[in-house]
């Protein structure tokens, strides 16, 4: 336990919640906003559980059926978007990106990294200095040229353009962030392994790797929450809704006369759960390795 | 081993099946159309053009789309990359920019029998849809900007439907000293078009226009109705603080709904989404009224289905084209009926006022006869080549001035002064 | 297993065997050639869409491209003085700036808080530590739909909690006041970053070795010096790294705020971005945005130069190799 986290029993309590209430407590809101009626939703003065909770909207997103509100005498049927139907398939779409996305980083941001933090070579500074400056183009600007890039590959509306696009925006700091954590496994454990004859392939394969598994796990999450919820090449790169990816149709769902308020919560709180699935794997991992001390015998 | 004669008999035998498969000329041959839209009702657009592909065999349409607030954007990128596009959704902003630019064609000069619909079409849908004096569409849907009020509210504290400004402010102080802080919710989005058009829409209704028949500017002589409108808003912005500002359409309908607001403007549409049943609280107490002002006119506009010059290429691409088109936009309405009844989207289309269908369905959610009363009343906007990027740049000013950033004699004179600048710049003075 | 001994970079230089012993390992398998096969893959990739991307939107900084005049002529600097001339230029490097010179810190010293936090020993910690990443997962514009329902000045949950619980009389005007607006912002967009740097620093500080510390108790070090002569020379490369993403992102940040205000009320919130976005696609005039462009390139420069010589560590330095 590091210092500085021995702090009074009360206290610590009180951080916790309030963090607690930071973190969880816009969703939690946005899953409210899912399961309550709209009418109620909006009442004033406010009366929020007056109507019961209904499951309409998730219904609606992935079957189609008409939440039971529009069928209602002087309900307009045709005022419901179908746009909200894509979420399902578009939260697909984009996990399967930012997974891939997350490989792309390790398996090419690990060993860039490590030659950054152990190894001496002609024009190393220079290197490391073109892939990390290499963000300082606002994306705004380059959705121009990127567009014109992707279109010339043939990849125009297709994941590959969007992981090949995401991989180049996350690889710098990967690079930086694993060149960092890197640098900090000992050196008597790297010297061990020269000494009793490893090359450096072996070194990194059976020592360092082992050993960085936290922070790989940890930078490799960040590239996949930013894939996930990257939108400006998203959209410009991206084609139809089959390969749509969810940040594309969320940005509509939030700006359609046609979709309610519930349905708009319902698609916010499924944008959620899969990232979240996929973190609770992953996270006890970096806690556990964290923990532990990072250096295991 | 394969001899040398048995190559040439393969060979020659391949040549006389690709010449038997090749499409003889007597059959259609079959075209693919890219059709690009924003996603309005997605499922709607792709049952229209399986039914067009049903009755058109030979003719695939591949839809592409965007989302509305993107559409602009993305369109661009589109066309300035080259990018296969055939049939667009075009706005009146964009028509003349766009047809300058050489990415649109008049469908007049291929097809002249388009000419046929002028007559059945409201007026400013048609000016809308024509550049240089000739036609470059046919219309998907037309609607115009109106002034929304929640009848209840009104008739509870027993205001009479405001007729000029005075009246919608008397009418907003006067609910202002009953609690109600801010009576007027209002779509301020610098980045958004139509926060330029509601403005206008303003300017219609008082009776004036922001430029004359020689597009000269008429904005900067405090006398001018576009004058007095903005002072009026920057009044009730900051002087009677009656209004509160919304960034987008989709939030003043839950505002709205809140019974915490008695006026707005915004397009006819959202008075659909804003009485359904379905999903809001206070559905039914909203209900349309002549935009207030003297002339009680507003801005129409219509968008509609172009042909891009890519597609006027090709012999083949662009008879299907045209088909296509014309089965969307023309034909006997029943593609853009539909869009009214199940959608609620508005027409450019005269006979389908009196449509039977189209009166039972609206009925749900606004007075048949106000909307054509105002209908006929709604003029279309200025739009030149450069009237968008000009909207771009005058509308933070009009932002500006709205929230007392900046005086109006200031941003009209600005607003003025740029607009000749273009005016020269490409049309030479 | 564990090895105790010194961790990290405060250690003497290493035996000169073995550092004869790594060299010649290097050496053996082609000290220069070798390292370039670990590094081209990602090098590659990198420079394919930056060069040319980059080499486009300087190029075309230095072109007249506007839609709707032919031909793209040289025009020299002339774009970057029409666009540093305008007003709207100043006020949106203003808002960024601030924007970013508060967001940044406080994103980092939230995140060092957390860090701490989830680090203790109490019950529910492992819920905590789950909960924490849920802000990072959502892309900005949804995050913002959010802070609206949150900050909304008519039928927003704050606003309404307050007013329930007597704290206020009037609904606030947390989205309309040109105050209370860049504050608002920035709740939101620190709530969609601090898991990040969280979750970094807790893997920084949990690689401190504990030594360091005892060593500096019998020295008498009182916890805040401990903190600073030990924590923080030992996390400060990992610091520099977040405070670098951190203005990066914010200095160019687009989607959260322009959801949740489209820079309004007036000009209180219109970034830098918005700038670039609005001219090249609604002014039409790409060459006047790719001007922008570059004077971002060179403000974040600065950011990046700034927060490296002010808090040197050995993150662009030299290894140890």
């Amino acid at each position: 336990m590091p210092e500085g986290a021995r702090l009074s029993r009360p206290l610590i309590y009180l951080a916790a919640l309030c963090l607690f209430a930071f973190s969880a407590g816009p969703v939690f809101l946005s899953f409210l906003g899912s399961v309550i009626p709209d009418q109620a939703l909006f009442s004033f003065p406010a009366d929020w559980f007056g109507r019961g909770f209904t499951f309409d909207n998730y219904r609606y997103i992935f079957t189609g059926e008409l939440p039971r509100s529009y069928e209602i005498r002087g309900a307009n049927r045709g005022m419901i978007s179908d746009a909200a139907r894509q979420v399902p398939g578009s939260m697909v779409n984009s996990m399967v990106v930012a997974l891939a996305v997350m490989a792309v980083n390790v398996v090419l941001g690990a060993p860039a990294a490590y030659a950054f933090a152990r190894m001496r070579f002609h024009g190393r500074t220079l290197a490391f200095m073109a892939i990390v400056l290499s963000r300082l183009v606002p994306a705004v600007a380059l959705a121009v040229p990127f567009y014109l890039l992707i279109q010339a590959m043939g990849l125009l509306g297709t994941k590959t353009a969007l992981i090949l696009v995401h991989s180049v925006l996350t690889l710098p700091f990967t690079v930086l962030i694993l060149s960092v954590f890197f640098r900090r496994i000992p050196t008597e454990i790297e010297d061990a392994a020269i000494v009793d004859g490893c090359n450096r392939l072996q070194l990194f394969l059976r020592i360092v790797l082992p050993l960085s598994l936290p922070s790989l796990a940890a930078t490799g999450l960040f590239a996949f929450m930013l894939s996930y919820a990257e939108f400006l090449f998203a959209l410009v790169l991206s084609g139809d809704a089959a390969n749509r990816p969810l940040s594309v149709v969320m940005a509509s769902l939030a700006r359609n006369v046609d979709v309610s308020w519930g349905i708009l919560n319902s698609a916010i709180f499924l944008a959620v759960l899969p990232s979240v699935v996929l973190v609770a794997i992953v996270w006890r991992f970096i806690v556990e390795g964290i923990l532990v001390g990072g250096v295991k015998g | 081993m394969i001899t040398r004669r048995q190559l040439c008999a393969m060979g020659a035998l391949a040549a006389a099946g690709a010449l038997l498969a090749l499409p003889t000329t007597a059959r259609a041959q079959d075209v693919t159309l890219e059709f690009v839209v924003w996603n309005y009702s997605l499922e709607t657009i792709q049952d229209n053009v399986k039914k067009f592909e049903e009755q058109n065999p030979g003719i695939k349409v591949n839809v592409t789309d965007y989302t509305w607030p993107d559409y602009h954007d993305t369109m661009v990128l589109r066309l300035r990359g080259n990018t296969q596009t055939d049939v667009i959704y075009g706005g009146q902003d964009w028509l003349p920019s766009w047809a300058a630019a050489g990415w649109l064609v008049p469908l007049e000069d291929h097809f002249p029998e388009v000419k046929k619909y002028e007559e059945k079409t409201a007026s400013y849908a048609l000016s809308d849809m024509t550049y240089n004096g000739k036609l470059y569409g046919l219309s998907y849907y037309a609607d115009i900007i109106s002034f929304i009020y929640n009848k209840k509210i009104l008739d509870d504290h027993g205001i009479p439907v405001p007729e000029t400004w005075d009246d919608v402010l008397k009418a907003s102080l006067k609910l202002k000293g009953t609690g109600m802080e801010k009576p007027i919710v209002y779509e301020y989005n610098q980045e958004l078009p139509n926060f330029y058009d509601a403005f206008v829409a303003q300017v219609y209704g008082r009776g004036g226009d922001m430029f004359d028949e020689n597009l000269e500017p008429l904005f900067n002589d405090p006398e001018s109705e576009a004058f007095k409108q903005l002072q009026w808003l920057q009044d009730a912005f900051t002087k009677h603080q009656i209004v509160a500002p919304e960034t987008h359409e989709s939030k003043v309908i839950p505002a709205m709904n809140t019974g915490k607001h008695a006026f707005t403007i915004v397009f006819n549409y959202v008075l659909a989404a804003m009485n359904n049943a379905a999903d809001q609280p206070l559905a039914g107490q909203f209900d349309l009224a002549a935009m207030p002002g003297d002339a009680h006119s507003t801005l129409g506009f219509a968008k509609f289905y172009a042909m891009t010059a890519q597609a006027a290429e090709d012999d083949a691409r662009r008879e299907a084209a045209w088909k296509f088109i014309e089965y969307m936009g023309g034909g006997d309405y029943q593609i853009a009926e539909r869009w009214a009844v199940e959608k609620g989207l508005g027409f450019a289309q005269l006979p389908l006022f009196d449509d039977p269908d189209v009166q039972e369905a609206w009925s749900s959610w606004i007075d048949m006869e106000k909307f054509k009363q105002q209908a006929t009343q709604a003029k279309n906007g200025t739009w030149t080549e450069w009237a968008g990027i000009w909207s771009a740049y005058f509308r933070p000013l009009l932002a500006q001035a709205m929230v007392g950033e900046a005086s109006v004699q200031e941003v009209m004179d600005a607003g003025a002064a740029k607009w000749v600048e273009y005016r020269t710049l490409l049309r030479g003075g | 297993m564990r090895v105790e001994a010194g961790r990290g970079q405060a250690r003497a230089a290493g035996a000169p065997a073995t550092r004869a012993q790594r060299a010649a390992v290097g050496r053996s398998y082609g000290e220069q050639a070798l390292p370039w096969l670990w590094v081209l893959p990602a090098l590659a990739l990198v420079l394919l869409f930056t060069i040319y991307p980059v080499a486009h939107t300087l190029w075309t900084s230095l072109h007249r491209v506007m839609i709707l005049f032919p031909g793209e002529p040289f025009v020299g600097l002339a774009n970057y003085r029409a666009a540093l001339g305008s007003a709207f230029f100043v006020t949106a490097l203003l808002n960024s700036l601030w924007f970013t010179l508060i967001a940044a810190p406080l994103i980092v010293l939230l995140g060092l808080g957390v860090a701490h936090l989830l680090l203790a020993e109490f019950r529910g910690r492992f819920l905590v530590r789950s909960v924490v990443i849920l802000p990072w997962v959502l892309p900005g514009a949804i995050s913002a739909v959010i802070w609206i329902w949150i900050f909304h000045p008519s039928w927003g949950i704050l606003n309404l909690v307050l007013y329930e619980l007597g704290l206020i009389e009037r609904y606030v005007p947390w989205l309309t006041d040109p105050s209370l607006v860049r504050m608002s912002v920035i709740v939101a967009h620190v709530w969609t970053q601090f898991p990040f740097a969280a979750v970094l620093l807790m893997a920084a500080l949990t690689a401190i070795d504990p030594q360091l510390y005892e060593a500096a108790k019998i020295d008498g070090a009182g916890r805040w010096q401990r903190f600073t002569f030990v924590t923080f020379p030992q996390i400060k490369a990992m610091v520099v790294v977040l405070l670098v993403y951190g203005a990066l992102v914010a200095f160019t940040s687009y989607d959260l705020v322009y959801a949740m205000t489209a820079g309004g009320p007036g000009t209180a919130t219109t970034l830098l971005s918005f700038q670039i976005w609005r001219e090249s696609f609604s002014m039409y005039n790409f060459g006047n945005g790719a001007a922008i462009a570059f004077v971002t390139v060179l403000i974040s420069l600065g950011f990046i130069l700034a927060i490296v010589k002010a808090l040197p560590s050995d993150l662009f330095g030299d290894a140890d190799a």
